[in-house]
């Protein structure tokens, strides 16, 4: 195990120098997406009363915008080896400290969004495979189907509306934790984590609150593609020559289920999983939206509506990153669940 | 990874379990001395001077840093708002402006100090005031107004007293004094966060306060939240006492639903910026507090490109103006909420008085529509496009479809164009949008610094692009008419113009709604229209 764990890190490293490249590709690309979209940035910054023809010369200059756009892509990539991603015109901050701040924000948030789902998911999907085209499995079928066909952010304030401004159950839905609540020393970012390594149980207490309203109602909507996954492979999987040959051999029913059908389903899941993930963290902007999350995904799309060039470069830039590390994990997990995967 | 992703599972697992049983909310023994106010968009500096700055950082900067002078306030059918009239003091201790209107005396109180305890100098006044008109930020353009221009206008004449040099006795020069920008600044502190290349220490500043205002800045995570902490001994309130909460939050909640659902269930004690129907729902309620002022400073227009035909002839215009449906938009587009700039009735044909904005005489009236069509030698009508900012959709959006219906009829085609704000923005500033709805705001709402401002030069803020040099003239010789009798025959003259030339068509001013816990006293309408957290108190 400890040999094959070392060269599964060595091929972890190749995989991840082999995705620059196609980072710098993003790279590239975003820088002369936002250079070709509409709207003069400087000109929106500068929509205080007074601001005249001096003020939007002086923000262009400070935005680097006074330059030929080949220049700008040279300083930006410079910048950027030198890791700096810019100054956010909106906050006013680094845009590296602010997806510092916020990413853990939205890490935490999908994280759980994606454990509640596949908590009901992988259940849901195998309980459906077992008896298809009976009465429970069209019963997940239509839970399914709601929960996509209804938008986070409706399912977001429906929420809201009912567990906070009806029942009283939830706390407040802005940000990640009570305005009177003290934080503790940030070690990881993820206030469920820092709360507890701080030993204070009432505040870990308080950020896990929070959490729940807005992780539901993100899970809510990937438990439809993850059930459906979970359903066909299983199926598949059932339906084989292993699974027959386990029957006949009289193993009990949970073990040829758990054991032998779905360990082997659970591949197809795994990957759905990572893209899923992946795609959750960027699209979850409504959901941090209704919720008041510090997350990058809203932080992102408030850049996008003010043509605030920097942060929307950084965010694809992260979302770039994150997409080529959970395919690493993703592939890791193959590795794990599959011995006969190797990723190379 | 694996360690991140298993923790949040247990937590998870657990709150799930828990969120059944468990339910009280833990509640903060600080609740009551504290203010929370919650509104959409964010402070993101502490110096309001920087471009871009936001209207939250206007009024944070209120609370944290103390002017020369402030406005006071007055009732206007029943509600608090801000009088440009009356200037009190607040730094300075009392004013004197000499007979010629050139030089203005400021005393200092003795007793005013910065937050670090330093006493406030007459040399801090001087930096403060040298840095708005030379450093490169938005006070410079704010200053000019009023005639400020030059440090070496500010004169220190004892630690204790600066006199300010005016080139023309001009009106707007102490109420500048008064607004965002002049802020007074703890000059020793500053300069110790200066470099050469920032002198004024502009970088610094945007995250530190050094001033020596009624609160300090607790925490501020720019976007989320800023926690605000009484300085126990600020003393330039009412009856010269500290502000009363002793904390205040201010924190952003993009989601206007969940404003109203947070002040409506008592989380939140103030909020400023929510949905018209929402706040029609909550006043019906009864439950909380709610104050509706029109922003008397503010105006809403639809505007035309007085230099892009059609719009460049005068009967075009005036036909537009009486072809929309004015009652039927302000209802869909503000509830009724504001108070209407149209549907005047002028007995004898002139403006009943020089003030700027005013009601105009026009209704809908598709007959006197058509007459100017025909006058304009389109009788069959033309198409156009009606753009509106993005950011604006929830009042404009409905109002865009109803002047669509309505010009339809009188054969004029209209595309509606939403954009978004940047590139809207970037349009108007190049005048190239022929017909659009924006609108505007001045701090300092007076007859001539509404039309220099809006009606004159080739600025972004000239939305009707109109050029009309009898009209810049007279509301440039307005600006230093000392005398009221002829200042206000200047604004009846004015206003008349107005009318005849029709450069855009004024709709309404929209109503402030400050929705509020019954026990929040003392909120005033501000000319940031944002809140000023000394105003407040709680019963």
């Amino acid at each position: 195990m400890k040999t094959s764990l070392g060269a599964t890190m060595v091929r972890a490293g190749r995989r991840l120098l082999s995705s620059l490249p196609a980072l710098f590709g993003v790279l590239v690309f975003t820088f002369l997406l936002m250079r070709v979209l509409p709207g003069d940035p400087a000109v929106f910054f500068a929509s205080g009363p007074n601001a005249g023809k001096e003020e939007i010369e002086q923000i262009r200059k400070q935005m680097g915008l006074d330059r030929s756009v080949p220049e700008q892509l040279v300083f930006y990539l410079s910048d950027i080896g030198r890791g700096n991603l810019g100054r956010s015109m909106m906050t006013g901050q680094p845009v590296l400290k602010d997806l510092r701040e916020r990413l853990p924000a939205s890490l935490e948030l999908t994280f759980t969004a994606l454990l509640i789902a596949l908590i009901f998911a992988v259940p849901l999907g195998v309980v459906a495979a077992l008896k298809p085209g009976s009465v429970v499995d069209h019963g997940v079928r239509l839970f399914c189907a709601l929960g996509v066909c209804v938008p986070t952010f409706v399912s977001g304030l429906l929420l809201i509306y009912v567990f906070y401004y009806m029942l009283g159950l939830a706390p407040d839905p802005t940000g990640r934790i009570d305005v009177f609540t003290s934080l503790p020393p940030s070690r990881t970012g993820f206030l469920s984590i820092d709360f507890l390594l701080a030993g204070d149980v009432e505040g870990w207490w308080a950020a896990c609150r929070q959490l729940i309203l807005p992780a539901v109602s993100m899970a809510l909507f990937v438990i439809a593609p993850l059930a459906r996954i979970t359903r066909a492979s299983m199926l598949v999987s059932l339906g084989s020559d292993f699974v027959r040959t386990a029957r006949s051999v009289g193993l009990s029913w949970r073990k040829v289920v758990v054991t032998y059908a779905l360990r082997n389903a659970i591949l197809p899941v795994i990957t759905i999983a990572g893209i899923v993930f992946s795609t959750m963290l960027g699209a979850n902007v409504l959901v941090e939206k209704v919720f008041s999350w510090p997350g990058v995904a809203s932080y992102a799309l408030d850049a996008l509506l003010s043509s605030d060039y920097a942060p929307v470069q950084g965010f694809v830039l992260l979302m770039a990153t994150l997409f080529v590390l959970v395919n690493l994990v993703v592939d890791i997990c193959y590795g794990i669940a599959d011995p006969r995967v190797s990723i190379g | 990874m694996r360690f991140v992703s298993f923790r949040p599972a247990a937590s998870v697992l657990a709150t799930t379990a828990l969120l059944l049983i468990a339910t009280a909310p833990s509640q903060a023994q600080t609740r009551a001395e504290t203010l929370r106010y919650v509104t959409g968009s964010a402070v993101n500096t502490l110096d309001p001077n920087i471009p871009g700055s936001t209207r939250e950082s206007f009024a944070l900067s209120m609370s944290t840093y103390d002017r020369l002078v402030a406005f006071g306030r007055k009732q206007l059918n029943g509600k608090w708002v801000f009088d440009l009239d009356t200037i009190t003091g607040e730094l300075a201790e009392s004013y004197d402006v000499s007979p010629d209107g050139l030089k203005l005396t400021f005393r200092l109180r003795k007793d005013a100090k910065f937050q670090d305890g330093s006493p406030v100098t007459a040399d801090d006044v001087k930096w403060s005031l040298d840095r708005c008109v030379t450093a490169p930020i938005l006070g410079k353009a704010q200053l000019l107004t009023g005639s400020l221009t030059s440090a070496d206008q500010f004169k220190v004449i004892d630690p204790l007293t600066i006199e300010v040099t005016l080139p023309k006795p001009d009106k707007l020069a102490l109420p500048n004094l008064a607004t965002v920008y002049p802020m007074i600044i703890n000059s020793k502190l500053a300069k110790e966060h200066a470099t050469t290349d920032d002198p004024w220490a502009t970088a610094w500043l945007k995250e530190h306060t050094a001033g020596s205002g009624a609160y300090v800045v607790e925490t501020f995570k720019p976007g989320e939240q800023v926690i605000l902490k009484r300085d126990e001994a600020w003393n330039r309130g009412t009856a010269n006492k500290p502000a009363f909460f002793k904390r205040v939050i201010i924190q952003s909640v993009p989601e206007p639903a969940t404003r109203a659902n947070l002040v409506e269930r008592g989380d939140a004690d103030l909020v400023v910026d929510l949905q018209a129907s929402d706040v029609q729902s909550l006043e019906a309620k009864g439950k909380l507090k709610v104050i509706s002022t029109p922003q008397y400073n503010a105006i809403t227009y639809v505007s035309m490109n007085n230099q892009i035909p059609p719009f460049d002839n005068v009967n075009v215009r005036r036909a537009i103006a009486y072809a929309l449906p004015y009652d039927d938009m302000f209802k869909a587009a503000m509830f009724g909420r504001g108070a209407p700039l149209f549907g005047a009735s002028w007995p004898d044909g002139k403006p009943l008085n020089g003030i700027y904005p005013f009601q105009q005489p026009v209704k809908l009236d598709f007959d006197k529509a058509r007459e100017y069509l025909k006058a304009a030698g389109l009788p069959e009508g033309f198409s156009t496009t009606f753009s509106f900012n993005v950011g604006q959709s929830s009042t404009a959006e409905p109002m865009a479809a109803l002047v669509k219906e309505s010009l339809g009829k009188i054969g004029i085609k209209v595309d509606i164009q939403k954009l978004p704000d940047a590139q809207m923005s970037t349009q108007i500033n190049e005048k190239k949008l022929p017909f659009y709805t924006e609108g505007i705001v001045a701090w300092l709402p007076s007859t001539d610094y509404f039309y220099r401002n809006f009606y004159t030069g080739n600025q972004r803020w000239n939305y009707s692009s109109i050029n009309n040099p009898e009209l810049a003239e007279i509301a440039q010789g307005a600006r230093f008419e000392p005398d009221k009798a002829k200042y206000e025959e200047a604004g009846r003259k004015l206003n008349a113009m107005h009318f005849d030339l029709m450069p855009q068509i004024m709709l309404w001013q929209p109503n402030q709604d400050a929705v509020m816990a019954a026990s929040v006293e003392g909120y005033t309408y501000e000319f940031h229209r944002q809140i000023d957290y000394r105003d407040v108190s709680r019963k």
